[in-house]
């Protein structure tokens, strides 16, 4: 598999991730399914909110961004397009800013933690280290 | 085709050949829709199940709620609904602003329920109890129900996420609702009513109540938050049922203390 088949994969169980969480927020799944930590404390707590959308929802809308880069990526036609790539580099980086202060508030404002946001962050991180590989690939490639 | 030779890079070695990516890009496709059919049907399970999981039969040996808490309603009104609540509880807050409204308008102002509600402070809030104590310090001016909704309404300023210091915040709250201020603040500073609140504590403790909010429907208790669509389907269910079978009424304990209510339109 290529990394961009991986960052596909990780974005589409990001996108469930995603769309389960919403789907909480909204009022749609009575109770969440956490087994160690505090996930309806953190989801229901004031932070759970950015710019008036939830932030899962936020999330949902990421992975989905990033399932549809990977996989027009995937493309002959695109496989070595260095706009995508750096496309794919700043989305992930944001991505994982964001969930950097996420977890911050988790620790040190809620003091809670939600293992589906450290599951999620964990994938961020994952899609930054493989759209950063991908970026020196394609840099790799130009100058080949 | 075939045979075409690409460059170095992205992963590739030189001489790869292109198109044996092919039968690989299709069986990932078929991977990619495999775990989205799956994601989808899980989605569509969860979020189309039965939400009443976490009610149970209702067990005769616990304590019977008996002229404890606070009561809105009618005494005449043929069921009594019990929330045993947690002013710092998210789901609480959540219940409160988004459900309670329509429960009280809809329902209570109608003579259809009567409504009482009990602390459970849990352990994991830091700051309940402050704001346990001061309601029931708005209680002794016969303000409890204001206090209750604006400690609710006001929750992300006093709770533990906020402050070290919720009495300052939980009497700022209270100031426009008290008709005597210095008794309302020195209340707070005696914790004066802290031997009520354990008491509604220990209620919630012998009924063996697994979190807040829970509520007590008739002969159901429910452990999680409800929309106002599937509370008063429970209600609904309950009123059939005494309907059907008077005796199953739940009498009213204590009706001199139930708050006199402003009708809709008053």
């Amino acid at each position: 598999m290529t990394k961009r088949m991986w960052m596909a994969l990780i974005s589409l169980l990001g996108l469930f991730l995603g769309a389960y969480l919403t789907l909480y927020k909204f009022g749609f799944i009575g109770t969440l399914a956490c087994g160690v930590s505090s996930c309806e404390q953190v989801q229901t707590s004031r932070w759970s909110v950015f710019m008036g959308l939830p932030v899962a929802t936020w999330g949902l809308g990421f992975y989905a961004l990033m399932l549809a880069l990977a996989i027009v990526g995937m493309q002959e036609r695109y496989s070595d397009s260095s706009p995508l790539s750096l496309a794919m580099l700043v989305l992930t980086a944001c991505g994982a800013v964001f969930t950097a202060w996420l977890n911050y508030l988790e620790a040190f404002v809620i003091h809670a933690w939600c293992e589906w946001c450290l599951f999620s962050a964990g994938m961020v991180l994952v899609l930054l280290v493989l759209a950063i590989l991908d970026f020196r690939d394609t840099r790799t490639t130009i100058e080949a | 085709m075939a045979t075409k030779r690409v460059e170095s890079g992205r992963g590739r070695k030189a001489g790869t050949v292109k198109s044996a990516k092919q039968p690989v890009n299709r069986a990932f496709y078929l991977i990619i829709v495999v775990i989205a059919v799956i994601g989808i049907a899980a989605l569509a399970y969860l979020s189309t199940r039965p939400k009443a999981s976490r009610t149970v039969a209702f067990d005769s040996s616990l304590p019977t709620v008996q002229s404890q808490g606070y009561v809105m309603g009618s005494p005449s009104a043929p069921l009594e609904v019990t929330e045993f609540g947690d002013f710092e509880c998210p789901q609480c807050g959540r219940f409160a602003t988004l459900t309670e409204p329509d429960v009280r308008t809809r329902l209570v102002n109608t003579d259809s329920i009567r409504w009482r509600y009990i602390d459970f402070p849990l352990e994991m809030h830091q700051n309940t109890w402050n704001a346990s104590i001061a309601a029931a310090c708005a209680d002794e001016q016969g303000r409890f129900w204001e206090m209750h909704d604006a400690i609710f309404a006001a929750q992300d300023q006093w709770n533990t996420e906020a402050t070290s210091n919720p009495n300052k915040v939980l009497k700022r709250i209270g100031e426009p609702l008290v008709a005597d201020k210095a008794k309302f603040d020195q209340c707070i500073d005696d914790q004066r009513t802290k031997p009520k609140v354990q008491a509604h504590y220990q209620l919630a403790i012998a009924r063996k109540l697994p979190g807040t909010p829970s509520f007590i429907i008739g002969d159901q208790q429910i452990s999680e938050f409800l929309t106002y669509d599937d509370f008063k389907k429970i209600v609904d269910q309950q009123l059939a049922k005494i309907k059907a079978n008077p005796a199953t009424a739940t009498p009213n304990a204590d009706s001199a203390k139930a708050a006199p209510l402003k009708k809709a339109g008053e």
